[in-house]
């Protein structure tokens, strides 16, 4: 690479051409005119409609189903029941690329006898249109008998508790053993003990799931789909019965995912249908469908035991994780994990005592949402922090600087991480941003909030990630890339192109990229757990440096110079030491052609390898590396209605490298926004396992009206995993967003709300309290 | 999913009467505004009338007039209509502030005054300001047209006076007197389109140092949006003084009865009716004198 003057935001004196640069993204274009296809664009002659039968209680044992007056009706071409399937099951805890799969985890396709929550799917109906399917469903008899249900995870947890999963409705636990807790709270001069608590949230992506399959001529079921994870294919066809390589999973532009689009939805109903009619079938989901139809974040209860000794340093941390899982494990266990690794946060804490455990309950199903349970644990951390520096009388920044792992300091499962650990720095900018507080004036507080956090990037060791990519260069000198990766709107293929195209020295805007295709491109795993950019984003690197590598050592020859003399811009070689000495890209590539010089390459990428942590001490290394950074927000609250003006807010990111700046700015803008959501609107709220809050109207994302400019501090340490030193931001953005407006909100009310979502009610409640008390 | 139904779209209002004219209940025909609440709730619940009418073309429906000390809204004129006619800020202020926190800038364009009348929602935002301003609405069929005070119009949960064979042609109040002046205030649980946990409405008009005029109306807290006039009796021909506000706001949390759902708590609104009620007395008082 060159070295030249720094046009980036970076700390150090590093440049690229195209790298860290607000790019247009090459997927703009057509998402601006109207050109880019989404999942449900797609239609084809002969097509069927589907329609999804949903239990409308949450606990319940299924005396009766008669479908006969629903398959009599014309126009309808099949319905399905668990009767009809082949197998009954379909996995729900499927990570990663290895084919691990606990087998007490799967689900039942369609309900054969007990409904487990509100919403799980009884019947399939695909018919000439979407009117007709309605009415089949209208016409399918279902009586569904109540049984005693569990919605509350402590009930959940007592020994006469209903059994929901397995023989104690555990479906993980953890613990963390590090130190002496004890003797560090018997060092302590204070101790401070809280419980907060988060709720159930929604994805809200902009475009629900939708898919349409058909077979084709090898008799391979094909799904275009909306989806985060093509290698769902494999689960898939286990599920219907037929060797993966006869399920095909076309990935199209995603309207957002956020965790929402990982497991299978949809394109395991179209499958079935697809096979069972010989036809294509298309399956939308409406708004309402998509709020039964796929797992939600996890509400978490977590209470934190810290020791502070007098100068603030912390001496112990015992903290207590409950998540609900809902009914089936889905992601649930890894969430646990996150929340558990990330449990006393971005500290340097020696003595560190963790007990968590995920509990299954009969409401509403859980699994990955941005943040992946980080999210969860920065929630309580950190407002822990603000709560203890209350009660030491200390100022909130000082005492989170007092405590800040540094690089190579052990976090809570004893790894020392080994990139840049720039929390301080992301703080101090971040807090700096917002400025002077303003004056109060009237029923208006003003409060400002911070919160630091440590989110892992890529997959947990011990499941063994890897990514493949291929970069090959056209006879034109255009250059195309291959990737299985999803693209779910941040960018991921553009950044594909624009780092094949630093290599290559070929314009991001000249680079094709074809991607999320199960059967014609390498596969990369999910588009989720912040490994996008890194694990594909280092394959298409692999690939595109070892092209570079063997063109280049062609033009060395040509122009009689080492090869590491040889560089590429502009679609031009040049030696870099004599820039006259120069050829255009393409007759480089028309000589590689003519000579048989392979201008294409597979790549693969694998993240570090491990074992799974110490089962009794929780030692070990759980991610390959981690994002740091702080979020610093200013908020007005009227203390007489309890409603919540967010005025500015400011993320701080030591994102390693910047890709595309602009990406990085979207990505931590969109994240922002979804947490300011989180802390103060949003909420499904479950009654008796049944959701009360079931549109758009009742469940409150922010809009445009409620979100302020939205301002990011991006630092580059060039010190992460990923491409060019990259770290991944695409969920830390998003972790500290929500516990930010928390503690501003706290700040300025002089109180503590310590349940989510923050609503004007449990303000202004909080606000009257104070006053009572003095 | 839509039900199925017919949607009329008469060029004249004699057509429309006619078209409405044979309706027996709201299920038979019902009018169509800008649909925003309408059409939402027939997906939601899978039902709808037989036949809309849509006064969208009627001549004449749409537009602001202010004469002879009358203000008159046509049954097509849209909330953004209101915010794009300066003279709303002198003849109602309040309208103004439903107007600016109505839903959000998308419905505000195709929502109609009158729609929000019709839909009968304890929670619509023009209707506690047009309470307060002391609005009437005019209600036409073939066989006639009659003028009812909007205080006079609901009667229950989405329950009013209107027969299914009427349309609502237009919307009326007089022209605030001088010294007067009027607020509406929304709280929601978030900023763009929320539905209102409270709405509080009040216009106050000052003659010879003592509120001659004092309407306060209130949102959400009831079945249908209603006047709080025990809590204007308080106020009514006395000179202003927080005593007198505190009192009046007091009044108008008892006048309240608001229930629990997923918004908020029905004692967290009763509540919010005193304080919103006082912010919004002294504000108006304050701005007056």
């Amino acid at each position: 690479m060159n070295k030249m003057d720094s046009a980036v935001p970076g700390e150090q004196n590093v440049s690229y051409r195209q790298i860290g640069k607000p790019r247009t993204r090459i997927d703009s274009p057509g998402k601006v005119f109207g050109k880019t296809p989404y999942a449900g664009d797609y239609v084809m002659p002969n097509m069927l409609h589907a329609k999804v039968l949903r239990s409308k209680l949450p606990s319940a044992r299924m005396t009766r189903l008669d479908v006969s007056k629903a398959r009599d009706l014309p126009g309808v071409a099949c319905v399905l029941t668990y009767k009809d399937l082949k197998i009954g099951t379909v996995a729900t805890d499927i990570p990663a690329q290895t084919g691990f799969r606990r087998r007490d985890t799967d689900q039942q396709i369609l309900v054969d006898e007990i409904v487990r929550y509100q919403g799980e799917p009884i019947a399939l109906v695909a018919a000439e249109s979407v009117e007709i399917a309605e009415h089949a469903l209208s016409l399918i008899e279902v009586e569904l008998e109540p049984v005693p249900g569990v919605y509350d995870v402590f009930e959940a947890q007592k020994p006469d508790a209903p059994k929901v999963f397995g023989d104690d409705n555990i479906v993980a636990s953890y613990k963390v053993r590090k130190g002496d807790v004890e003797a560090g709270f018997a060092a302590a001069e204070t101790i401070v003990e809280n419980t907060f608590r988060t709720q159930y949230i929604e994805h809200a992506f902009l475009e629900p799931e939708v898919g349409l399959g058909w077979e084709d001529e090898q008799g391979v079921i094909n799904i275009r789909t909306s989806t985060q994870a093509v290698e769902t294919f494999r689960y898939i066809a286990d599920a219907i019965g037929i060797p993966h390589s006869k399920v095909r999973i076309r990935g199209a532009l995603v309207g957002g995912g956020f965790g929402g689009k990982c497991d299978v939805t949809v394109e395991l109903y179209i499958a079935l249908l697809t096979l069972k009619t010989g036809r294509p079938v298309r399956l939308g989901y409406t708004r309402e469908d998509s709020f039964y139809g796929h797992g939600k974040r996890h509400p978490f209860i977590i209470s934190h035991k810290t020791g502070f000794a007098k100068d603030g340093r912390i001496t112990a941390s015992k903290i207590d994780i409950t998540s609900e899982s809902g009914p089936y494990a889905f992601m649930s266990p890894y969430v646990l994990m996150y929340a558990t690794e990330a449990g006393p946060g971005p500290y340097l804490v020696d003595n560190v005592h963790i007990d968590s455990r995920s509990v299954a309950t009969n409401n509403m199903y859980t699994s990955a949402f941005r943040g992946f349970g980080a999210t969860q644990a920065c929630i309580a951390y950190e407002q822990q922090m603000d709560e203890a520096a209350k009660v030491l009388g200390m100022d909130p920044i000082e005492l989170r600087r007092i405590n800040l792992l540094k690089t190579g300091d052990a976090i809570a499962t004893g790894f020392e991480v080994q990139s840049a650990v720039w929390t301080e720095e992301c703080m101090d900018r971040a807090w700096a941003a917002l400025g002077e507080k303003p004056k109060d004036e009237g029923a208006i507080r003003y409060g400002h909030g911070i919160a630091a956090y440590q989110q892992g990037y890529g997959r947990m060791i011990w499941l063994h990630d890897t990514a493949e990519g291929w970069v090959g260069v056209e006879m034109d000198g255009t250059v195309v890339v291959r990737s299985g990766m999803t693209d779910i709107g941040a960018g991921q293929t553009s950044s594909l192109a624009q780092i094949a195209g630093e290599l290559l020295g070929v314009d991001m805007m000249d680079i094709t990229v074809y991607n999320s295709d199960s059967s014609t491109t390498p596969l990369a795993g999910t588009s989720s757990a912040t490994r996008g950019l890194y694990m594909s984003g280092n394959a298409v690197r692999n690939a595109a440096t070892a092209v570079r590598n063997r063109l280049a050592a062609r033009a060395a020859q040509h122009f009689g110079v080492a090869d590491s003399d040889i560089d590429f811009a502009d679609s031009r070689v040049f030696v870099a030491s004599d820039r006259e000495k120069s050829l255009p890209f393409k007759e480089l590539i028309a000589t590689c052609a003519s000579e048989g010089i392979h201008r294409s390459e597979l790549a693969i990428f694998r993240a570090p390898f491990g074992d799974w942590i110490d089962p009794e001490t929780g030692q070990g290394q759980v991610h390959p590396d981690y994002t740091y950074g702080a979020h610093a927000v200013q908020v007005a609250v009227d203390t007489e209605t309890g409603e919540v003006t967010i005025l500015k807010s400011v993320g701080a990111h030591d994102v390693g490298q910047c890709v595309n700046i602009a990406a990085v700015e979207g990505q931590i803008e969109g994240g922002v926004a979804q947490g300011h959501g989180y802390a103060l609107s949003e909420e499904l709220i479950y009654k008796d396992g049944c959701l009360v809050t079931p549109s758009l109207s009742e469940y409150l994302c922010p809009t445009s009206m409620d979100s302020p400019r939205i301002e990011c501090i991006i630092l580059e340490s060039r010190s992460g995993l990923g491409p060019f030193g990259a770290k991944g931001i695409g969920e830390p953005g998003h972790t500290p967003a929500a516990s930010a407006v928390a503690n501003a909100v706290a700040d300025a009310i002089g109180a503590r709300v310590h349940d989510f979502p923050l609503t004007p009610e449990k303000i202004a409640r909080a606000v009257s309290a104070t006053r009572d008390n003095g | 999913m839509y039900a199925n139904f017919d949607l009329l779209v008469p060029d004249e209002l004699d057509q429309a009467l006619t078209m409405i004219g044979g309706a027996k209940t709201a299920e038979d025909c019902a009018p169509l505004g800008g649909g925003t609440n309408l059409v939402v709730d027939m997906r939601a619940s899978g039902k709808a009338p037989a036949a809309l009418v849509s006064v969208a073309r009627l001549p004449g429906l749409r537009g602001i007039t202010i004469a002879e000390g009358t203000v008159t809204l046509g049954a097509a004129t849209t909330v953004s209509d209101l915010l794009r006619d300066p003279r709303m800020l002198e003849v109602g202020a309040a309208m103004v502030d439903g107007s600016r926190v109505f839903a959000g800038q998308m419905v505000r364009n195709t929502a109609t005054v009158a729609g929000n009348i019709c839909c009968g929602s304890p929670a619509a935002d023009l209707v506690p300001p047009l309470l307060a301003l002391g609005a009437s609405v005019t209600l036409r069929s073939a066989g006639g047209e009659r003028t009812v005070p909007l205080d006079e119009y609901f009667t229950g949960y989405k329950t009013s006076v209107r027969r299914p064979d009427e349309l609502l042609t237009s919307i009326s109040w007089p022209v605030p007197a001088e010294n007067s002046a009027s607020r509406f205030y929304k709280l929601g649980r978030r900023k763009g389109d929320a539905i209102t946990m409270v709405g509080v409405s009040v216009l106050v008009g000052m003659k010879d140092g003592v509120c001659s005029e004092v309407r306060i109306a209130l949102g959400a807290v009831g079945p249908c949006v209603f006047r709080a006039k025990t809590a204007e009796t308080v106020l009514k021909g006395k000179a202003p003084s927080p005593e007198l506000v505190e009192q009046a706001a007091r009044k108008a949390m008892e006048e309240a009865a608001p229930i629990d759902d997923v918004r908020a708590t029905g004692a967290y609104r009763k509540q919010q009716v005193q304080v919103l009620v006082r912010r919004l007395l002294n504000q108006t008082i304050e701005s007056l004198s």
